[in-house]
């Protein structure tokens, strides 16, 4: 803590790694030799990320289990895309057209965000999971049975598409989107309301009488979240044609919150790199599995799957994943690092220590220099 | 009046397959997603006996041996390590292991709806309206396995165990109950009712596919929670009470094609009136 | 089931597109060495702007020799596809997968285009229109020249929307709504379109019955798009009807739409054929004994119900698995053979869709198996919008104008009586 503002390489991590996508694909895109299929995926990457990040503001971020994040982008994509028509007739220009859908798009979103998140003001947990999983059902099935938009065909975007031959911009548009959601996102993160936000997570009672208003945030947090939601879903539109409700089924949402859950709850890199990988999983999977292979394809998703997560998540795997992680290696090779040495990420907005941390950390500081065995909890004990 | 009992006898298949959601939830603490995928096993188990020519007797022999199997099996590889682990960690696998179920079924039997002949039962009428037997049956069958369940839970000493599990599973633990052998007895218990619910599904809805079960598996889940989750006789109730409400949506064409809509929106507002669902129990928190 | 699956074959004196021309000969699809095209007129045979004037000198018109972006290093005639392969809707894909899989196993096994065999793919779409586009792409940077679009509507308007930018020909099987060929001038299909089926439904229907009901599937582009016609006819003619539908998606139990349209003398189904054995289950359940009429999508029913279903079903559709005509038996052998299961609807038209690709590269004198997408694509629509290009399939005889529609004369199968 030499200095008081201390950058830190890892806190821009994301905007280097997004930024860095975009411009190696815009150099080869330049160059001619970036193939549609590649500069579709981008496009893909970049909406998953939107939805992945924007949902992790609601589960990692403000702890609340959601099942329904499709359903925004569904709005998202139904109106916005409509919009979008509607006022490629009067303006000319592709991008401006594109720019205004998506926040039109995305206002109505966040108006069904609002919607939502008024029971989350009196439901938890799994049934606060049940209401979300509804509401993404019920707007796709009012979706699907409006003639406006095309009913069970789909709204036709077909005017409003770019042409992804001659026009290869998509991307673009989509990768900057990406990186404004970022900047935003880290800023909310660590200003007061992300701590707000987060200290609502780890005890909402404790932080009412912190004088926190937890109505005001939850609400907050669910706005905020469907508006990006449906930015993607104006994206999605502009994408690919018809915009159909079958897409937006609960299966999806669930697909956004594995990209949160593998990249880790609250952490906003992990769910960039977790939303790319899946994204591009699924496009080798299904490029390369197809004919008779083509039921393997979900075989091997979710084998993935379940390897990842036991891999990631299990307790009794924790230990040996400890030994070899690339920190503590790190560390035996500098040599043991004293446990009571106060390390610069101590007290981090990422690191919020659990109960059993904070007593590590306060019965460290109490004895330096002696042998410390933190109480182990007992299995299940919590 | 006929809408009514069809749509008891729908809702007392979704009573029985939330039944086994809820004693899992309950129990386990965790949404099996894969649960619906356990109807459609065996829905398949039953389909093979009946096509190798065996008596539906033995078909639903096989189909509650081989959903137990696969239950305990599912348990002990996907969701055992993960105990202790975040519940979302456990609601990912358990979303791995349907797809998993989905395309070994795909695979083994094909993607093309398979007729099964369960067995057909007659109608009887009651005043003017016309009750398929088997209905009648579903329905008694339902209400004979929640009393069942309710008296096993309360009465024996694996029950009494699975609600000290449920209460608090750290405390039962240091009680000296085996948690480990609980779960598992659970997830057994949960997989034969779903086997016994396939075999009622199947003489409803005669046709068996590899995604038969993800679409009454979210109808058991919103069953189980507008209940209230955890609890036996709010599964049933639930159940039924979602069933009735699908079939009169139906029924008037105004309103048919947003039945979906309808059904959870009736789910949120029940939600929104009492938030532990109609018969679930309320959790004072500490602070 | 076969012993009650008789048929009576009307041939319905109108056929779905005016303007058949009933010239020209037919050619035997097993024997693909042979030519497609009868020596019709050859002066006036082609319609589309770009077409040659005749046969002969088609070749000049187009130049085969160009070779596309990602086509240089193809060995064999490349034709891709996208369907749902996993997911709700697979049966279908699967099954024109199979299909059309063994229409090109045939072909090569007679020695292909002039020697130069063909090679098939059909990547998963799951029915959404994003995995399709996805699927194109894959395709296409592999070297993909012709297509058989996609198996469902949404997807293949997606499909057809990114073959347009690139000019590849393709003929879909199975998407019937409208909006799948009127999306590009390189799309053609197979199957009836949605509306012409409907208002035949409807005439034939209200000439008929007196009670009729209608049972369809508000989540499905094909099931409304028949049913948004059947009304609009019925309306035209004034003869009213009960409604009822349901949602394939969440609903499969239909006691209350058959509670509903239980005094119907007739009750027109105008959904797939798995929602269909149900209902007819249903039916039985009910006491419901009303004529079950329903479009193409009802094909492959048989499989679907048993001995316990007595409603007669009777249904709209270019092709029967039971038919004595020799092209059919042998496809049903082979294809039963092959997969073990007999060959519905889709896999005929996956199979025809096939034939029609090879015998109008045949017509259009194709030569470089390195050919360009576009250049093919053109040449390919010429051949098969010419006046003398007749496809004698398995459903029925085809031909197609610009439009990208199939005129063929549908017939009417009856199960059950």
């Amino acid at each position: 803590m030499a200095k008081l503002k201390k950058i830190k390489i890892s806190d821009y991590f994301c905007y280097i790694m997004v930024a860095a996508v975009m411009l190696v694909s815009f150099v080869v895109a330049q160059t001619g030799n970036l193939p549609r299929s590649y500069s579709n995926l981008l496009v893909q990457i970049a909406y998953s990320i939107i939805l992945a990040v924007s949902l992790n503001l609601v589960v990692g971020f403000l702890g609340e289990l959601s099942l329904g994040h499709a359903g925004f982008m569904c709005v998202g994509a139904y109106v916005g895309s409509y919009i979008a028509m509607q006022l490629a007739e009067v303006i000319d220009n592709k991008l401006i057209v594109l720019l205004l859908s998506m926040i039109i798009g995305g206002l109505l979103a966040a108006f069904f965000g609002f919607l939502v998140g008024l029971p989350a003001l009196r439901l938890k947990g799994d049934y606060l999971a049940i209401v979300t999983l509804a509401f993404g059902e019920i707007v796709r099935t009012i979706f699907k049975n409006m003639s406006v938009f095309g009913k069970a065909m789909g709204l036709s975007t077909q005017a409003i598409k770019y042409d992804t031959r001659k026009d290869t911009s998509l991307y673009l548009v989509s990768f900057i989107t990406v990186l404004v959601v970022l900047f935003f996102v880290q800023n909310l993160i660590r200003s007061k309301h992300g701590r707000a936000i987060t200290a609502i997570r780890d005890n909402e009672i404790a932080a009412k009488a912190m004088g926190i208003n937890v109505t005001f945030y939850k609400l907050f947090v669910f706005v905020i979240a469907a508006f990006f939601a449906g930015m993607a879903g104006v994206i999605y539109g502009h994408y690919t044609t018809p915009v159909l409700y079958s897409f937006f089924s609960y299966n999806y949402s669930i697909e956004i919150l594995v990209m949160v859950v593998l990249g880790g709850m609250a952490s906003i890199n992990g769910s960039i790199i977790a939303a790319a990988l899946i994204t591009f999983v699924n496009f080798q999977l299904q490029s390369h599995l197809s004919g008779d292979q083509a039921a393997l394809k979900y075989l091997i998703y979710a084998l993935i799957l379940i390897v990842l997560v036991i891999f990631n998540n299990a307790p009794k795997l924790a230990p040996i994943k400890d030994k070899f992680s690339p920190k503590t290696l790190l560390v035996k090779a500098k040599g043991h690092r004293h446990p009571g040495e106060i390390r610069s990420d101590t007290g981090d907005w990422r690191v919020i220590p659990s109960k059993i941390k904070m007593d590590e950390v306060l019965s460290v500081d109490l004895q330096q220099n002696t042998e410390f065995t933190p109480d182990k909890p007992q299995k299940g004990g919590k | 009046m006929s809408t009514i009992f069809d749509g008891l006898s729908l809702g007392a298949i979704y009573a029985l397959i939330a039944l086994g959601y809820t004693m899992v939830y309950g129990i386990a603490k965790m949404l099996n997603f894969a649960h619906g995928d356990i109807i459609m096993v065996g829905a398949y188990a039953i389909l093979t006996t009946l096509a190798a020519g065996g008596h539906i007797g033995l078909a639903l022999v096989v189909a509650v041996v081989t959903c137990v199997i696969f239950g305990i099996v599912i348990e002990k590889v996907a969701y055992k390590p993960l105990r202790g682990a975040s519940p979302l960690a456990v609601l990912i696998t358990a979303i791995g292991v349907s797809y998993f179920l989905q395309s070994i079924a795909q695979i083994i039997f094909g993607a093309k709806a398979q007729t099964v002949t369960v067995a057909t039962f007659g109608t009887v009428s009651i005043g003017t309206a016309e009750i398929s037997i088997s209905s009648i049956i579903t329905l008694i069958v339902g209400a004979v396995i929640m009393a069942g369940l309710t008296l096993f839970v309360k009465n024996t000493r694996t029950g009494r165990a699975m609600l000290a599990v449920s209460e608090d599973r750290g405390a039962a633990q240091l009680m000296g109950i085996n948690v480990n052998r609980i779960i598992m007895i659970t997830f057994a218990i949960g997989s034969a009712l779903a086997a016994c619910a396939s075999i009622f599904y199947l003489m409803q809805i005669p046709s068996t596919e590899p995604t038969l079960g993800s679409m009454p598996g979210i109808k058991a889940f919103t069953a189980a929670v507008i209940g209230g989750i955890g609890s036996i006789p709010g599964a049933m109730i639930g159940g039924v009470l979602l069933g009735v409400i699908e079939k009169i949506c139906l029924s008037i064409p105004v309103l048919a094609p947003y039945t979906t809509a309808v059904e959870f929106a009736m789910l949120i507002l029940i939600l929104l009136v009492r938030p532990i669902g109609l018969l679930g129990k309320k959790r004072r928190e500490k602070v | 089931m076969k012993k009650f699956s008789k048929i009576i074959a009307l041939l319905l004196c109108l056929s779905m597109v005016a303007g058949f021309a009933a010239c020209g000969g037919t050619e035997d699809p097993t024997q693909p060495a042979t030519d497609a095209i009868s020596d019709g007129n050859a002066d006036d045979a082609l319609t589309d702007g770009n077409a040659a004037d005749d046969d002969d000198n088609a070749d000049a018109a187009f130049d085969f020799s160009e070779v596309g972006q990602y086509t240089a290093d193809n060995t064999e005639y490349f034709i891709g596809a996208t369907g749902p392969l996993t997911g709700d809707t697979s049966s279908y894909g699967i099954s024109v997968q199979q299909g059309a899989q063994l229409a090109v196993d045939e072909i090569n096994a007679a020695g292909g285009l002039n020697g130069v065999l063909f090679k098939f793919d059909m990547k998963d779409d799951k029915s959404t229109a994003a995995d399709a586009s996805t699927g194109y792409d894959a395709l296409y940077e592999a070297g993909m020249q012709i297509s058989i679009g996609s198996v469902t509507s949404g997807s293949c308007e997606s499909f057809a929307s990114r073959a347009d930018e690139d000019g590849v020909f393709f003929i879909t099987p199975s998407a019937s709504a409208a909006s799948v060929i009127e999306a590009s001038d390189y799309a053609f299909r197979v199957c009836f379109g949605d509306p012409d089926q409907g208002i035949l439904a409807a005439e034939e229907l209200s000439a008929n019955f007196e009670n009729i009901g209608a049972i369809y599937d508000n989540s499905d582009p094909y099931s409304t798009g028949i049913y948004d016609a059947f009304k609009a006819k019925m309306a035209e003619l004034n003869v009213s009807y009960i409604e009822q539908s349901f949602d394939a998606e969440n609903n499969r139990d239909f006691s209350t739409q058959i509670e509903a349209l239980k005094d119907c003398d007739a009750i027109f189904l105008p959904i797939y054929y798995t929602e269909a054995g149900l209902i007819a289950k249903t039916c039985v359940s009910k006491g419901c004994d009303a004529l079950l009429f329903g479009c193409d999508g009802l094909d492959g029913v048989a499989g679907q119900i048993d001995e316990t279903v007595t409603n007669t079903i009777k249904y709209i559709t270019p092709f029967d698995v039971n038919s004595e005509d020799e092209l059919v038996v042998d496809f049903v052998a082979a294809y039963t053979d092959k997969y073990g299961v007999a060959p519905d609807q889709f896999a005929a038209d996956g199979y025809d869709a096939i034939y029609a690709i090879y015998n109008a590269m045949l017509k259009a004198g194709v030569d470089n198996v390195t050919v360009a997408p576009e250049v093919l694509g053109d040449a390919v629509v010429a051949a098969i919008t010419a006046e003398d290009f007749v496809l004698k399939g398995l459903t029925g005889e085809m031909t197609w104008d610009t439009t990208g529609a199939c005129t063929k004369v549908p017939v009417i199968v009856t199960l059950g009586e």
